[in-house]
């Protein structure tokens, strides 16, 4: 289970454009589900999420896995829980644009003590599930921005993840491949994963256990 | 571990080939300066190893007359004053002087041809004909040095004409030309009899420009001196005061070396600016998206260290290639004109070029030092900044 207790986030503190981005959310996530954050655009999804996922440090409040606070940690040990534990795709996708849609899908193996080619079956069945198996071979900045995403997807499933964190999976691929992703996020809540998502996208609402509306920083 | 250092190993190596402008212009500008400053370097090494061999061949001692404080012609009875000093061995007389053919200016020594194989002279090997001996006293026999012969097409057998202060023509007969193999030193040297040499320069009679001292086997020299030093008028060098003169004179010329050293130091200090710069944006999101799939800070370190140190060792190493190439194998055109101070130069001619551990230590660590500083500390930086905001400042 991952919990946040009163967490908050305030950039640039002290500064002309301090902005309040989360302010005091406190929230649940069980083990196994499918979970979306909703709300207007800037109202601190893709923050909440960053701070979730231990890639951005709150001002204050504490986060928890499992029952264990982790903000205390030291870096090496989240950089480390990440490795082992987390999948991520992101709003702005960010992939290497000189490297290949392939070794974009393996890059994070290679923070690991595995071979990254033993995971090239894998990854070209995965590619090949949402239909772009043959844009492999394809260097990144050369995919259509919907072709992008679905390798940012299959990258954060890559090491078959126990959390996947995912900013806003939906945007920018069609109808059909919208629906192998709702199928997808929810095979892996059934293979005892647990997904937490940002969207406005209501069919990943109806799909998700739990959703948390977000307003201004705030629970809404 | 193994594994994942040598994952780290081929993304890094991998980064090399996909940031392909980042690494060739690393590459080129390292090229560039390392060639430059190697060629000096190696060149002025070899030169100060030519001054060292000069000095070595020079006498013990060289002993000056002082007149009114200035060198003058010093009378031949000091040669025998001297030799009675305790602890000399013996005593040389000798008359020198520079003489100018077309653009160049070459040195004439005039030694007693009976005294020779005393002199550091008789040490260098011959290219073609024979030395000095005691029948060319007068004769207007000469000995030159591999660079004149090649500059004026003459060999042994030949005659030459110089042309004395007062332009007297006077024409010598070459007997015999010197070899380089071992040393420049008597490259630009033309060696006569001291009665020729006399002649020549229009000495006063019973004078010579300098003594030559030879100490006994097993004494030190500056101990010889302190006891001529009592002489009046005299004024006496030791080789260590010689090799200092030579060593001035290449630092004089070598206003080149703070000139090419700045130009590299400031080669080096664009790559770095720009690296912070331009490649520091790029490389910042790279360390976000890195850390957040579990590259740890040293991991990130490891991968920069690993390019920068790459890039460096091959873009300096090659350019030292380059510059030991363009010294040694191509004469250091443009370079050896301003060292030497030579217009011309026979095709003969070989610049000596010296590959010294300092030189090779400091040209690596003023290439290489930078780029790590300029790469690795902004990328620790990035490693130690929350992913999310190295990602996102990136990205806008
Ligand atoms: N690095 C930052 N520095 C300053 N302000 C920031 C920074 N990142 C985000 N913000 C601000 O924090 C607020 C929340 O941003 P966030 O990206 O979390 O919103 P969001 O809910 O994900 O929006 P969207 O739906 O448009 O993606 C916004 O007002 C944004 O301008
Ligand atoms: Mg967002």
């Amino acid at each position: 289970m991952i919990e946040a207790r009163n967490i908050t986030k305030i950039y640039n503190r002290g500064k002309f454009n301090e902005t309040a981005a989360v302010v005091d959310i406190s929230l649940k996530i069980k083990d196994k589900t499918i979970v979306a954050l909703t709300g207007p655009s800037g109202c601190g999804k893709t923050t909440m999420l960053s701070m979730l996922s231990l890639i951005l440090t709150p001002s204050s409040g504490e986060i928890l896995y499992d029952g264990d606070g982790v903000l205390r940690a030291s870096d090496f040990w989240k950089t480390v829980f990440r490795r082992n534990n987390f999948g991520f795709v992101f709003q702005h996708i960010n992939l290497l644009p000189q490297y290949t849609a392939l070794e974009n899908v393996l890059l994070p193996i290679y923070a690991s003590d595995e071979d990254p080619a033993q995971y090239k079956e894998r990854a070209t069945m995965m590619l090949d599930e949402l239909g772009i198996a043959d844009r492999a071979g394809h260097l990144v900045e050369q995919l259509s921005g919907g072709e992008q995403q679905r390798v940012a997807f299959v990258r954060a499933l890559i090491k078959n993840p126990r959390y996947i964190f995912a900013d806003e999976p939906t945007v920018f691929v069609d109808e059909e491949t919208s629906k192998i992703i709702y199928r997808t996020l929810t095979r892996l809540r059934d293979e005892g994963r647990t997904v937490v998502i940002s969207t406005h996208d209501v069919e990943l609402m109806k799909l998700s256990d739990d959703t948390f509306r977000m307003c201004k920083g705030r629970r809404a | 571990m193994l594994k994942k250092h040598r994952n780290i190993f081929s993304y890094s190596f991998d980064c090399l080939k996909r940031y392909r402008m980042r690494s060739i212009a690393i590459i080129v500008t390292f090229l560039v300066a390392t060639t430059m400053i190697s060629a000096v370097l190696f060149a002025k090494d070899g030169l100060e190893r030519e001054a060292e061999y000069s000095v070595s061949v020079a006498p013990d001692l060289t002993v000056q007359y002082l007149k009114a404080g200035r060198v003058a012609q010093i009378p031949v009875t000091y040669a025998d004053n001297i030799s009675r000093v305790e602890g000399v061995d013996r005593v040389l007389l000798r008359t020198w002087g520079y003489v100018g053919i077309g653009t160049n200016t070459y040195t004439v020594i005039g030694l007693d041809p009976s005294g020779l194989n005393y002199s550091g002279i008789a040490a260098s090997s011959l290219e073609s004909g024979r030395f000095l001996n005691a029948d060319d006293s007068g004769a207007g026999n000469v000995v030159v040095g591999q660079l004149i012969a090649g500059i004026l097409d003459v060999t042994a057998g030949d005659d030459m004409i110089l042309l004395s202060e007062s332009v007297d023509a006077k024409r010598f007969h070459i007997v015999g030309v010197f070899s380089d193999k071992e040393s420049i030193y008597t490259a630009d040297m033309i060696v006569m009899s001291l009665e020729d040499a006399n002649e020549f320069f229009k000495m006063d009679e019973g004078m010579v420009t300098d003594l030559c001292v030879y100490v006994n086997e097993g004494l030190v020299p500056q101990d010889v001196a302190a006891k001529m030093s009592a002489m009046p008028n005299v004024r006496i060098l030791d080789q260590d005061l010689l090799l200092r003169g030579y060593k001035a004179a290449y630092a004089a010329k070598g206003g080149i070396f703070t000139t090419l050293w700045t130009i590299v130091l400031v080669a080096v200090a664009l790559i770095a600016f720009s690296q912070a710069i331009v490649v520091g944006h790029e490389s910042k999101f790279e360390v976000g998206l890195l850390k957040t799939f579990g590259f740890s800070t040293l991991d990130v370190i490891e991968v920069r260290l690993i390019e920068s140190l790459t890039l460096g060792f091959f873009a300096t190493s090659l350019g030292m290639l380059f510059g030991f190439a363009y010294a040694a194998i191509f004469n250091a055109p443009g370079l050896v004109d301003i060292l030497l101070g030579w217009a011309f130069l026979p095709s003969e001619f070989r610049l000596p070029v010296v590959v010294s551990f300092e030189s090779v230590f400091s040209i690596y660590a003023v290439t290489i030092i930078p780029l790590l500083i300029t790469t690795v500390v902004p990328a620790w930086l990035n490693a130690i900044t929350d992913p999310e905001l190295a990602m996102r400042r990136a990205a806008t």
